[in-house]
Formats: C-alpha cells, structure tokens, sequence
C-alpha cells in the first residue's frame, strides 16, 4: 500500500511537471466561423467555374496588428462599399503568439481566408508548405509596385505569393522646446549630433531615452538605422550578401562605434530601460530624443502633449551619403484552401488600388502604403517621414532580414547575433571591432557567401 | 466496460467477499484511471515520441533518432544554451530553498506564538501568495525600475545614488532580484505549511522543556525543527517541482529571452522559446529540439522526486 502511494506520488508529481511544460498540445486552434468548413486545397479554384450571380461572402483577414482594428474596420468598410457581395472581418492575434498560431490553424484547415504574410524566410515558409496561394495570375501586380516592394514575398523566379502593403520607417524623434531651450539645430552629421548630445547631457537633460531590457529595440530601431549610411545602402547590403565584403569591414565597425559613441547619453540604467520605459521618458520630456519607428507616431500623439517635437534622420558620419532604413514590413496573402478563393483575389487585387493606399497611409499614421503612385499623407509628422526617404541617396531594409535570419539549427542568425553585440559593446564587454568580429564569425559559420571570412 | 461488471457480477459467487472488495475498489479507480492516461500519461509519452523526431511546423515528421539529445549535448550553441538554463534553475531554487524556506519557518516560529496583531501579521505574509504572478511580476518591475523606480528614488533620497542600480538589467543582479521577488511572492506557502506543523506539536512537550530550563533557541532546535522534519521534506519537494517548471516570473519581468543576455534564461523559458514560440523575429518552433528539453527537464525533475522518496522513507525506516 505505501509502495503502491509512493509510485503513484511520483507519478501525479511528474504528470504535473511535463503536463505544464512537455505536451506540445497546439495553442489556440480557435477558428474564425468562416473558414472551419474549409475544403481541401485540392478542390478547384471557384474562379474556374466562372459563377454567374455574385454570392454573399464574409472573408477573415488574420493580422499582427492588434493595435490597429479601428482603422482597419474603416479600410475594410470602404471595400464593402465598392464590393457590397464582400465582407472583410479583420480578425488579428497578438503580435508575440502570430506565427504560432497562423501555423496551427493552416495545419488544421481552420485558417483565416486571408492573412499577413511576414517578409522573406518565415512568409515563404508557408509558401512553400503550400498554404499560401500563388498571385502570379493576379492583374496588376507588377505595375502597382516595385520589384524591390514585392521581392520579399515572391520566389528566386519572380512568382508572387502577397500583396505588399506596409513599410514603416525609422528617425530620430525629438523635442523641439529642449533643442530650442539649449540653442540646438537638427544636426546634420553624427559628429553634430554627438556634440548636440554633450551639450544637452551637460545642461542635465537626457540626450536618448533608448535601453537595452527589451533589446529588440536596440537592434531594430538603432543599429538597424545607422547601418545603410555606413554601408551604402542597397548595394552596400547586396556586398555583403554576395560574400564580396565580409562582416566585420570597416563600414560594420564604424556602425558598432556609434552605439559606443551613443552610450554616454542613454539614461542612467539604461540597462533596464524597457522600449516602453523609453517611450514614457519621451513623452514625458525626461529625454531630449528617441530612436524609434515611424509605428509610435500614433502614440506620441497621444502622449507626448505638453511640448513641440518633431522628427530628424539620424545623420550620416561627416562624408558618408545619408540611407534610410525604409522597412518593407507585411504584405497579405490568400489561403490557398480557402473556399472563398475567388473572392479573396479581388480584396487582393483591390488592395494594389489608390484608395488602399490612401486610406491606410491616412488612418494609419507610421505605416506606409507601397504602391508606387504614393498618396499624399495628412498627417504631418508621417509626411515628414517620407520626405526622409526623398531627401535620402537611397532607402533599404532592415540589414539582417534577406536571407540572414533563418540560421540552420545550432547556429546563431544575423538578428540574434547583431542584438547580442549590439548590448556588448553597450555595456563595455566587447570593443566596436570585437563586436564586428564576433558577428562576422556567427555568420561565417553557416552562411556560405560568407564562407571565406572565417 | 459493461463486460467486466458483468463478468464480475457472474464469478461473484465464486469470490471471497475479501477478493470481490478489492475488485470493486479498483472499479473505483477506473475514471480517474483513464483520466489520467487520456490526459496526462497520453501527452507525457506522445511528448517522448516527439523529441525523435524533426521538422518544421507542429507536426514534425522526420524520425531523427537521438540526434535532438546529441544536439542538446554536443553543439556549442544548443550545449551553452542548455547548461546556463540548467544552472540558472538551479540558482533559482537554491535562492528559494534558502530564502523563501527559512524566511517561512522563522515567520511560522514567530506567528505560532501568541501575540496581539497575529492574524493580520499572517494575513499579510500570504496575501501576496494569491495575487497574480504577471501582476506582482510588473509591480515589482516598475518599483526597480531606474528611471522612476521607488527603490532607486528611496536610495538615492538616502545619498546611496552607486546603489541605485539597473536592478533587473545587469547579469550579475537580474536573476537573484528576480528570485527574491519569487521569494517575497510565495513565502506564504511554507509559513503556512510550518505553522500548521508547529501548531501540531503539542504543547506539553514544550512546558516540560521551560519547566527543565531549556530555552527557547533550544526548543526550537531540540524540539521544533526535529519534529518538523517531515513537513520541511514537502516543502523542500514542493519548492524543486515548483521551481524547475517556473516560468511566469522571468517572462513577466525579463521576458521570453531571458534578459539581460539570457541572465535568467530557465529550461522552462528555453524550452518555451525553443518548442512552442520560436526566436523574434523569426518565430518558427523547433518542436523536437523543444521536446528533447522538456524530456531532460523531466529526467532532472524524476531524479529529484526519487532521491526525496528514498531520502523520506529511509527517515521514515529509521524512526520506525
């Protein structure tokens, strides 16, 4: 009887353990009501049978922004309007949890009709398990956008398989009373800004409000924005991808020794700042400027009330041609095994028009319209963050997104690498070279252009 | 099902009242039985099953053999991951096992005896035991934080400004702060399974020990702590099993990475990020890689439970 408990303690005891941490069992498999009558994908595409009367349709459109149902409920209204057969249902899931779940509701056949299709490694994917459907018949998709706009989500052949729709932009954002309290101008080299920041440390004000604690911040909103100046842009970027420069080159090191440069002026305990912490020291008019994206435009306006502030680009070294780090950032895209297929070509091929764009460069003020005819934008501060791109020698993305963020297992990719020495050079372990040694030597190890750097 | 009832019904005569008891008594047990195995046992062997195997998505499909254990153990990358997640679990539990453990006997030692204020002293010493664990884990964020934090105003107010530290944003500090605010939530837990073991000791027992003139530090060391040996081996198992599958905590205040660095990374903060949410940007699970972590987690957590079992019963042998 006691070795009867006794086995049976230990077998409740480790029940509990790896019920809570081992059963892989798939999170939330919720299903938008449209799709969970899903048939096969092999099923032919409604478009073939060419339907005669136009049926009502209600189509769920899965998204990462869950911040943004408001406006989208208006872009997807004046849809309805032009298709009245057509209903769109923006139905997002929480940024952290969406590829997860997008995963396990294209694996069960419950996935939404249409879908946000993240850039490059993670939206091909799902191109290749065949769960996003091929656009290479959709009209007009060539002529809307740019073939740089539509690179990240089409094939080594061409072969589209989204529809791009947001970019979002980076800058410097700043507070106009604190520059004119300390006679400050916008600087226009680094070495400007550096002296702007002692001047403004001096007079006891904090020149950056960026940290480290969420460290994605660091990476993507900082580094990420002084790369393309110092590389040269596109073409600088292709350089390395093609193994002709290595990546620890000058142009990397000089890049880690702004972060270096910058640390003086980030908060004290900048280590434990969170990109949340940043944003209130902001808006509270603690910090003079913020590295941050063209995505908070939206929250500043809504916090940061009580003084004047505008944005800048961070400058160029003196004598380097200034980049913009012009970020091509969701597309959406047809599940494949939609039964309403036909009718999500034409939500598709609606979002290359005008009144897209219009509508999301205006009810989304920080997140950009990619159609090459680029609509005026209401919103002053967004406007200005598309004047950077026009006054800039060249926009790019983000450095690490092509081709560098799907490390084979065991090995460390450019994100993680870049994010990690990024917060070594800022907490005084590794020097600006070291830095670019040691991210040269993560990348070396499996990316194969990048081979002979080793 | 009804087969059995009825087979049983039908040798009824031939068993012994003892035999058909025992038999019933199983019966009893059927539910729970298949219960456990649909939803327990199932999960926990198809888990096993899962660490052989590789692939993308969460149907991995490749049989693999060992190879996510050979991995886990000879690749740099996945062996540094994995020993610093070890090691910061078990500096996790050491820091409760010390804390929490001897803070929750001395407040047990204190409350059990009488003293005017008693019950709001106990109920404010649990009271942070039933509050959320994603909700004191940002309280506690916002009082370290260094910009506005109450604990850096308090030290800088009192002229310590180099004490003012990023608490939760160097290596060296974030793990032990975060273990002492684990520590400050859940030492409700062993106060209130010590003072019941303290109220269970019977008060002749300690008059005689006065009325001999021993005092009360030997009391508490002569009398007390022996006869609540068996209740400081629960508590002592319960922190293991506790600790070893936390996870809420460090994803409430350094997030699923970890930070600063991968500081405070846990096996249950690795595995989460390895099987289930896959690394940022990217975000694409390595569910085999992630059940061979939780596989190991398992061995660790079983190794555990059996060394406190045999260490319990050759106690209990000793006494007996």
């Amino acid at each position: 009887m006691k070795k009867l408990f006794a086995m049976l303690s230990v077998l409740v005891l480790v029940s509990m353990m790896l019920a809570s941490c081992g059963s892989p069992a798939p999170a939330a498999t919720e299903a938008p009501a449209a799709a969970t009558e899903a048939p096969a994908a092999t099923e032919a595409p409604a478009a073939t049978e060419a339907p005669t009367v136009a049926e009502e349709v209600t189509l769920t459109l899965g998204s990462w922004r869950v911040d943004d149902v408001a406006a989208w409920e208006v872009i997807t209204a004046a849809f309805h309007e032009e298709y009245p057969n057509i209903t769109v249902k923006f139905d997002p899931t929480n940024p952290p949890d969406y590829n997860a779940t997008l995963r396990t509701q294209l694996e069960t056949g419950t996935g939404p009709d249409l879908y946000f299709v993240r850039s490059f490694a993670t939206g091909r994917e799902l191109f290749d398990a065949g769960y996003v459907a091929s656009l290479k018949d959709l009209p007009g998709i060539s002529d809307a956008f740019t073939e740089a706009s539509r690179a990240p989500w089409a094939t080594e052949t061409g072969e589209p398989y989204a529809v791009p729709i947001i970019a979002v932009s980076h800058g410097v954002y700043y507070n106009k009373d604190i520059f004119a309290a300390n006679g400050i101008e916008i600087p226009t080299t680094w070495e400007e800004l550096m002296v702007a920041s002692q001047t403004l440390l001096d007079a006891g004000v904090i020149p950056f409000a960026n940290g480290t604690k969420d460290a994605w911040d660091i990476n993507e909103v900082v580094m990420m924005q002084y790369i393309p100046s110092n590389i040269g842009g596109y073409e600088g970027r292709m350089a390395y991808l093609n193994g002709e420069r290595c990546f620890n080159s000058e142009e990397m090191v000089a890049s880690f020794q702004q972060i270096a440069d910058m640390k003086p002026f980030l908060p004290t305990g900048f280590e434990a700042t969170s990109y949340y912490d940043a944003e209130q020291l902001f808006a509270q008019g603690q910090a003079a400027m913020m590295l941050d994206g063209s995505w908070s435009i939206g929250a500043f306006e809504k916090d940061a009330t009580d003084f004047e502030w505008g944005v800048f680009y961070p400058p160029a070294l003196e004598g380097k041609d200034q980049y913009v780090t012009f970020h091509i950032d969701a597309a959406i895209g047809a599940n494949a095994a939609s039964p309403n297929l036909e009718a999500a070509m034409t939500f598709l091929e609606w979002l290359e028009s005008p009144t897209f764009a219009e509508l999301l460069g205006n009810n989304l003020p920080g997140f950009f319209p990619l159609t090459k005819d680029a609509p005026t934008l209401s919103d002053p501060i967004a406007a200005d963050f598309m004047a950077f791109n026009s006054a800039a020698a060249g926009v790019d993305i983000r450095f690490v997104w092509e081709k560098l963020l799907a490390a084979p297992s065991g090995n460390v990719d450019a994100y993680t690498s870049l994010n990690n020495n990024v917060i070594a050079v800022l907490k005084g372990e590794k020097t600006p070279q070291e830095a670019a040694d040691a991210f040269n030597a993560d990348l070396a190890a499996w990316y194969e252009p990048a081979a002979a750097c080793k | 099902m009804s087969q059995t009832i009825s087979s049983t019904k039908r040798s009824g005569g031939m068993l012994s009242n003892e035999n058909r008891r025992k038999i019933t008594w199983m019966l009893f047990l059927l539910p729970a039985l298949v219960i456990y195995l649909t939803f327990m046992a199932g999960p926990l062997f198809d888990s096993l099953r899962l660490s052989l195997y590789q692939g993308e998505g969460y149907t991995p499909t490749k049989f693999v053999g060992f190879q996510n254990y050979i991995d886990l153990f000879t690749n740099p990358l996945w062996r540094g991951k994995f020993f610093g997640a070890v090691r910061h679990t078990f500096i996790f539990f050491g820091i409760h096992m010390v804390a929490q453990n001897s803070l929750g006997l001395l407040f047990a030692n204190l409350l059990s005896s009488d003293f005017k204020g008693r019950n709001f002293f106990r109920t404010i010493i649990f009271t942070p035991a039933t509050l959320s664990v994603l909700v004191t884990g940002f309280l506690w964020t916002l009082i370290l934080n260094p910009n506005w934090g109450a604990v850096n105003k308090i030290l800088v107010a009192m002229d310590l400004r180099e004490w003012a530290l990023p608490w939760l944003g160097r290596e060296n500090l974030a793990l032990p702060v975060i273990s002492l605010t684990s520590v400050w939530q859940w030492v409700g837990m062993p106060t209130v399974m010590f003072l019941a073991g303290l109220m269970g000791i019977s008060d002749e027992l300690l008059e005689a020990a006065r009325i001999d003139g021993a005092s009360e530090w030997d009391i508490f060391w002569k009398i007390k702590f022996p006869l609540l040996k068996p209740i400081i081996g629960i508590v002592a198992i319960l922190t293991f099993v506790d600790n070893f599958n936390a996870f809420d905590v460090i994803y409430a205040m350094a997030g699923a990475r970890g930070e600063p660095s991968y500081s405070t990374d846990l096996l249950a903060t690795l595995f989460y990020r390895t099987g289930i949410a896959g690394e940022h940007p990217v975000g694409i699970p390595n569910m085999g890689m992630g059940a061979a972590i939780a596989t190991v987690t398992f061995l660790i957590l079983m190794a555990g439970v059996l060394l406190w079992l045999y260490l319990s019963r050759q106690q209990a042998a000793e006494e007996a």
